[in-house]
């Protein structure tokens, strides 16, 4: 493709399939080799996000903040257990989860819908969810500005510094939903319901995560059962809400272990992620 | 299933490739050479393309469309069907710069697989495949983004063939020119006829200018202008010294156009020469098959492996 004209392309079938480390670094170097593709595939995803729907980007802003009323109604008004300045509480969970539901929702199925494209033109397959994932970011960014509009207005004491942190926080969630949203792309090419599958464990897990209720609320469970303690520990958007919320709402330092240990623990899932994509790539136009 | 024709056209050689359990015709033939004379004939390093006992083997398992649910049945049904087939064995196969090579063969005989491993868009199982210089596939209508304009689908398929930005800027122009398809170019492409996304896709392919560009059965589309301004950008391109192949069903094109033609089968090369001794040889098949369909030994083209 971008080869010279006398370069030469084989294909040999190979009993032996390449070793694990051979398959990261191949695809790394189709991410960074590609960038320009996923740059292209970002903004188009953009550009039609903006412009097939009635108020187009401002749903960037909307969503979120719809999202958050319906939870301090339930939580905060309902059920009366909301903590104080339980509205920023709640949006400081909310904004996070549905950047990530969202990305891996898009990602999941961005292998499965190039399907045409895919048996026509030899690229790396990588760049489709990897450039899903990327235009989630903007969302998010969008996101921080009904954040601080309502800081602004409501929460001013709670401003801080620490809320320059946020992005830190977020690129250590960004690694996460790469691991998640690739693994899940290869997935749904093999069984299309994976995306459907996917939704409802997301639900579940967003309401066993720290998001609407703070960690202490379930001090009285994890006393009786020390396994969904361990469990609570173990879950990433425990400690992905909690950094957020120190952030945003207690305006201090987050626990800097727990995060470096998710950064390290994203880290190594996205490896194992990436070789497994590249494994099953080639049989992506045989299937699809 | 159809006897092979006695005597074959003066100039098709035919090929006898491997007869493997697909093969359902003619005896088999032990220790059958497997290069024909043309690998031998031309200087290998010539060749656009050489294709040496290529197997494309597919799980049938994993090509049917399944749901998560269905595929926990399949696991505890553990059935006995068959699991797996070779698109294409024994496949050897050489082409020319300069040459126009017709695919022939019925639907399933493996010549879009054929295709697709000549891309790289699919990975031999056994054997191998070699290209020289770049290679483009036409890009048929599925494959463009239907929400994006013409323009944007423009940029879009120039990064996924990996075109460089300069590059395709400089050609979008010819592009648009060529495709022919006035204002509609800033129109979204869900917006375009059949023959229009068709134009679009070989205007794209054939400006990106590739050594070796492989077409897949559309065209023969647009109006009569549109297809003498197509066929004259094919012959632009093969006196550049550029292989193509093409799949098609169009014989009157084929016969014009090409300049050499393949007969597959089964996945397996039957016959190689001109595209008329091709075209009759081919129909004559067909009908052979078609009058032995009514026999009750019909030959699948499964098997398990």
């Amino acid at each position: 493709m971008q080869a010279p004209a006398s370069s030469q392309h084989i294909y040999a079938g190979s009993p032996d399939p390449p070793a694990s480390v051979n398959l990261l670094c191949a695809a790394i170097r189709e991410v960074v080799s590609r960038r320009r593709l996923i740059q292209y595939l970002v903004a188009a995803v953009t550009r039609k996000a903006g412009t097939n729907t009635l108020l187009g980007h401002v749903w960037w802003i909307l969503d979120p903040l719809l999202q958050m009323p319906l939870y301090v109604l339930l939580v905060g008004v309902i059920l009366r257990s909301g903590t104080a300045d339980y509205p920023l509480f709640v949006f400081a969970a909310v904004l996070p989860w549905k950047w990530f539901t969202s990305s891996v929702a898009d990602a999941t199925t961005s292998v499965s819908t190039r399907d045409q494209l895919i048996k026509q033109v030899p690229f790396p397959k990588l760049v489709l969810p990897v450039a899903a994932i990327t235009s989630g970011i903007p969302q998010f960014a969008f996101g921080l500005i009904p954040l601080l509009g309502l800081m602004l207005l409501f929460y001013r004491d709670r401003i801080s510094l620490f809320l320059l942190l946020i992005p830190l926080v977020a690129a250590v969630q960004l690694l996460l939903t790469l691991a998640a949203g690739i693994l899940l792309a290869a997935f749904n090419v093999f069984a299309r319901d994976t995306g459907r599958l996917t939704g409802h464990v997301l639900r579940l897990w967003f309401f066993l995560s720290p998001g609407l209720y703070s960690t202490d609320r379930i001090d009285h469970v994890t006393a009786r059962y020390p396994a969904v303690g361990h469990f609570f520990r173990l879950n990433p958007f425990t400690t992905l809400f909690e950094a957020y919320r120190d952030l945003i709402y207690r305006a201090r330092l987050p626990d800097p272990a727990a995060l470096a240990w998710l950064l390290i623990a994203s880290a190594c899932l996205l490896a194992i992620t990436l070789i497994m994509f590249k494994r099953l790539e080639p049989r992506f136009a045989k299937v699809l | 299933m159809a006897s092979r024709p006695t005597t074959p056209p003066v100039s098709a050689a035919l090929h006898d490739g491997r007869s493997g359990p697909a093969a359902s015709e003619g005896p088999p033939t032990p220790g059958a050479p497997i290069h024909d004379g043309l690998v031998a004939a031309a200087p290998r390093e010539r060749l656009a393309i050489e294709v040496e006992r290529l197997g494309v083997q597919y799980s049938l398992r994993l090509t049917r469309k399944a749901t998560i649910r269905q595929r926990f049945v399949s696991l505890l049904r553990r059935r006995t069907g068959p699991r797996r087939f070779w698109a294409l064995r024994e496949l050897s196969l050489s082409v020319r710069p300069g040459e126009v090579l017709a695919v022939l063969g019925p639907n399933g005989a493996g010549k879009t697989t054929l295709l697709q491993t000549l891309a790289g868009i699919i990975q031999p199982t056994e054997g191998t495949v070699k290209v020289r210089g770049s290679v483009t596939g036409l890009l048929g209508p599925g494959g463009f983004d239907p929400e994006l304009s013409g323009r944007e689908n423009i940029d879009l398929c120039g990064a996924f063939l990996g075109v460089g930005a300069t590059e395709l800027r400089d050609r979008t122009d010819a592009i648009i020119e060529f495709a022919d398809i006035g204002d509609f170019i800033d129109a979204p492409v869900r917006t375009y006829s059949q023959g229009m996304r068709a134009r679009l896709g070989f205007s794209i392919a054939s400006i990106v200018e590739p050594d070796v560009l492989l077409l897949d059965e559309i065209v023969s589309t647009g109006d009569e202008e549109y297809r003498a301004r197509s066929k004259a950008r094919l012959r632009q391109m093969v006196r550049a010294a550029r292989a193509i192949v093409v799949v098609t069903h169009d014989m009157q094109w084929l016969t014009e156009f090409c300049s050499r033609a393949v007969l597959i089968e089964h996945g397996m090369l039957v016959a190689d020469g001109a595209p008329a001794d091709l075209v009759t040889l081919y129909r004559e098949r067909v009908t052979a098959a078609e009058t032995s369909r009514a026999s009750p030994g019909h030959p699948g083209r499964l098997h398990n492996a």
